[in-house]
């Protein structure tokens, strides 16, 4: 069977690190699907066959973009499997069919929900201590893992083809999102105390003062879970603030 | 000099713009890291670093999943420090509560930012439908051309926001600022500490993780307990 060169492979990876450059409505991802694929695909097959193919390439794709890799590396098999003449066990358009989705809702729950708070959280830890190393934590900490899953994905997918998704279901990424955002909310608990501390002790205020701030952001929690809009809680919170301060003076008085 | 900050400003929005959908996805494009990016390239980081750590939070729950556009907060952090830096030297403006008036300011218009995406999402359709006729025509290059056409369409996307945002900038916060620093200099430090705490609520409100209200009060009292305590 037929394999592909070392820098054909690199320019497919690069070509999906722009995999959403013309996400649209219609096809998502489809048009950057293509974009990467086709190098190989113009490898593999003459002119006249290339049209034929290209077709299953051209339409609906969306996956997580860190796991597109693993999916292109798998397709790229099969594709080599199909231009050596043997018939694959499963066709492209079927294996990205059943692979997307699933990949597309872990990654969204791990990378997106889990461990981008995670990050986050980290850096504005050192971000309140006006530390400027606080963006970098954030890159190091957030890429280390989907540049893992970029790299290793595809290259597995390379190797192992159809059976590449066994090596992503090693991983047990469902149970590592749910970890991962459980210690998320764990460490923003920590994050808002630690700001409030800070707070408190900058206005010079009581510390058990503090503890409201657990029912304050349980209250947003319930409206933003009700529906109510960011920019409203915002803008009512900012709100809020002001009025109180022209009242501060009066309420002073009641604070030991 | 303010046009030269604009400027660098609006090279910031392009690359961090790029990264946010089109292109890479490093997260250069989060406020916590943009928005000091801007400050450093400006001269001052520490702006910067205060409007990421005020912005960072607000949207990280609006995950960008399928058709969801969230609104801007790559520009609205960049377009705040900015405005920080540049226009408040013009203004003479300084500190906490001018920040904190940048940022009141921008964070609606980031809104914009859903439009412009919006547009270059629609252009893209339009553009990529052709993909069919350029592949029977065998066309693979203009099919290749009208992806890169779409990096450029969220390029200039970005950049759209960018502008509005500073042009809403320009126009409300000389008028806005005689009126509103009295009132944000008593309660800067709250209002510091309020937005990633509404952040951190929508954060709560939306993740889906069984008793995330429950870690979060337990982990919160632990660490101020701690905090108070040691």
């Amino acid at each position: 069977m037929q394999s592909l060169g070392k820098l054909r492979l690199l320019q497919v990876w690069l070509r999906l690190l722009l995999l959403q450059g013309s996400w649209n409505f219609e096809r998502l991802q489809g048009g950057g699907w293509f974009y990467a694929m086709v190098p190989v695909l113009r490898t593999l097959y003459g002119e006249k066959e290339l049209r034929r193919i290209a077709r299953e390439h051209v339409g609906y794709f969306n996956t997580h973009p860190y796991l597109a890799p693993s999916v292109a590396g798998a397709v790229i098999r099969i594709e080599l499997e199909r231009a050596a003449g043997r018939e694959p066990e499963i066709g492209i358009a079927e294996f990205k069919e059943m692979v997307a989705a699933p990949y597309a809702a872990v990654g969204d729950a791990l990378f997106w929900g889990g461990l981008r708070p995670l990050a986050a959280g980290i850096s504005l830890l050192l971000a309140s201590k006006g530390l400027a190393i606080a963006p970098i934590v954030f890159l190091l900490l957030f890429n280390a893992l989907p540049l893992w899953f970029r790299i290793v994905g595809f290259l597995s997918g390379y190797e192992l083809g159809v059976k590449s998704v066994e090596f992503l279901q090693h991983r047990n990424l469902p149970d590592l999102a749910i970890r991962t955002k459980e210690t998320s909310v764990v460490l923003l608990g920590g994050v808002a105390a630690f700001m409030v501390f800070q707070l408190l002790n900058i206005e010079k205020k009581p510390l058990w003062l503090g503890f409201l701030a657990v029912p304050a952001v349980l209250l947003c929690a319930y409206l933003a879970g009700r529906g109510i809009s960011t920019l409203m809680l915002v803008l009512l919170s900012a709100g809020l603030i002001m009025l109180c301060s022209l009242f501060s003076a009066d309420v002073a008085v009641w604070l030991p | 000099m303010i046009v030269t900050e604009l400027a660098i400003g609006a090279g910031v929005a392009l690359v961090c713009g790029l990264d946010r959908v089109a292109a890479l996805q490093v997260m250069i494009s989060r406020p916590i890291v943009a928005a000091p990016l801007a400050g450093w390239l400006l001269g001052d980081v520490g702006i910067g670093l205060e409007i990421g750590l005020m912005v960072e939070l607000l949207w990280l729950a609006r995950l960008p999943v399928g058709a969801a556009i969230p609104p801007d907060d790559t520009q609205v952090a960049i377009a705040g420090t900015v405005l920080a830096v540049s226009l408040g030297q013009v203004l003479g403006q300084s500190g906490l509560e001018y920040q904190l008036l940048c940022l009141l300011i921008t964070i609606p218009l980031g809104k914009f930012g859903q439009f412009f995406d919006r547009f270059a999402r629609q252009y893209n359709g339009r553009n990529l439908a052709l993909s069919d006729s350029y592949l029977e025509a065998g066309q693979f290059r203009a099919i290749e051309q009208a992806h890169r056409m779409g990096i450029c369409c969220f390029a200039l996307a970005s950049l759209g926001t960018y502008f509005v945002i500073i042009c809403g900038g320009l126009l409300m916060i000389p008028l806005l600022a005689p009126l509103l620093l009295p009132s944000l200099e008593a309660t800067a430090q709250w209002l510091r500490i309020a937005l990633p705490l509404v952040g951190i609520a929508v954060i709560l409100g939306t993740i889906n993780v069984s008793r995330s209200l429950t870690l979060f009060g337990a982990s919160f009292g632990m660490a101020f307990l701690l905090m108070w305590l040691v």
